[in-house]
């Protein structure tokens, strides 16, 4: 048995970190699948997927990390006309920081529930917004 | 106070019923991979950078391309929706037989602000005769007049038409009317600067980004291509901000825009002083 729902979020700012944990069980708990597994998965490639502590210290260290790894302003290739979007592209950024945070997460689900420690949250991570975003959660199992 | 005079409303929400329409548009414009999007995302956007005003931009291709890129009704109906939001432009095809009505509905029963022309785009050499009756409402109304300048993405867009010096003789036939010559008429900056330095109803705007990241290409505007005490000290009543969004996002050249030095009175003039003047022909 295979569940796919959608979350949509949109952002207000040009990083954020947007707590999707509850959602996430919610769709779990109302899939009809009692074991198997739950993939957090993003359509983007200038967000991320995270887990982590919710703690606004956390939160603001790992952003200080990100930052301090992938600047904003540098030499990047990624700042140019594109002419298949007839747009420019500026974010690098955010398609860096992307592959810093990784675009899933997976977690067992046992008994129609999900599986986690108690630190771990679920986060959706905006790097290039604000924009209107999806998050896929496919529910597998029986 | 930030006003964006250069928006394309191709993906706005309220025009993008009709999903042949927007596609056309996409096609014509040349911007792809982008949908419609409503006010929410997109004043979530202007948020991001203090955006309180912005002008609209229609075009109307219908003897080149066989339609619009956003109408005036379009445009109309937008600003109907937030008229403490949007400026209002009218567009025409200077080729059509009716162009000059098409104008008078669009100053006189619509509310539109100025005129969005592309020569590149509608074929025509801006200083051609045939242009006059147009130029000469427009200046007879105390309506501005945007006209794209420099490179075009546009595909079918010679820039022949665009190129700065086109533009000169307008200004010397109609001293009283106001035309914005947009990005900066990228790549060619310094005929822009010569323009603006000679004749005083000529206005660009900051919506070029073309070959770097933001930061990199205002500092190269502002202080390179130019030099650095250029704006503020020869024409700092004539540049006005401008995105050219859905091409560039305002807010990113809003941050760039930032961190080029320059004095208070030229940063607020760029920022919101020039567009009023530019939009009313009086001070703010």
């Amino acid at each position: 048995m295979v569940v796919l729902k959608t979350i949509r979020h949109l952002s207000e700012s040009v990083e954020e970190y947007f707590n999707i944990t509850q959602q996430v069980h919610d769709i779990v708990r109302n899939s009809g699948v009692k074991n198997g597994l739950v993939a957090v998965i993003t359509a983007h490639t200038t967000t991320g997927i995270l887990v982590n502590e919710a703690l606004p210290c956390v939160e603001a260290d790992i952003s200080e990390m990100l930052e301090k790894t992938v600047p904003l302003e540098a030499p990047y290739l990624h700042a140019h006309f594109l002419p298949t979007y007839g747009a420019t592209s500026n974010n690098s950024q955010g398609h860096l920081k992307s592959v810093l945070t990784g675009n899933h997460c997976l977690f067992p689900v046992i008994d129609g529930e999900i599986v986690c420690g108690g630190a771990q949250d679920i986060y959706l991570v905006e790097f290039d917004g604000p924009q209107l975003r999806k998050v896929f959660v496919e529910v597998m199992g029986e | 106070m930030l006003i964006d005079m250069h928006i394309h409303p191709i993906f706005y929400g309220p025009i993008c019923e009709d999903e042949q329409e927007v596609a056309f548009r996409g096609d014509t414009f040349g911007v792809w991979k982008q949908g419609p999007m409503d006010f929410d995302e997109l004043f979530a956007e202007w948020n991001v950078c203090g955006l309180t005003q912005a002008a609209l931009l229609p075009l109307d291709v219908t003897t080149t391309a066989g339609g619009w890129v956003v109408n005036n009704d379009e445009i109309q109906s937008l600003c109907k929706l937030y008229p403490d939001k949007f400026y209002g432009f009218a567009s025409v095809d200077p080729h059509r037989e009716d162009a000059l009505e098409v104008l008078e509905k669009a100053f006189h029963q619509q509310g539109l602000r100025g005129l969005k022309l592309n020569p590149s785009k509608q074929k025509f050499d801006p200083s051609d005769p045939c242009m006059e009756p147009i130029y000469s409402l427009c200046e007879k109304e105390n309506k501005p007049i945007i006209f794209h300048a420099g490179l075009s993405w546009e595909p079918d867009a010679p820039a022949k038409y665009a190129h700065p010096l086109a533009f000169e003789e307008i200004a010397i036939r109609h001293p009283r009317l106001r035309m914005c010559l947009a990005h900066f008429a990228w790549p060619w900056v310094r005929e822009m600067v010569m323009l603006m330095i000679k004749y005083p109803n000529i206005y660009t705007d900051t919506s070029l980004l073309y070959v770097d990241s933001p930061e990199e290409q205002m500092q190269q505007l502002f202080t390179k291509d130019m030099g650095p005490m250029w704006f503020e000290r020869c024409f700092p009543r004539q540049v006005m901000f401008g995105s050219n969004g859905p091409r560039f996002r305002a807010f990113k050249l809003k941050r760039a825009l930032d961190k080029v030095p320059m004095r208070d009175f030229a940063r607020e003039n760029l920022y919101y002083k020039n567009a009023l003047r530019f939009l009313s022909g009086e001070e703010g």
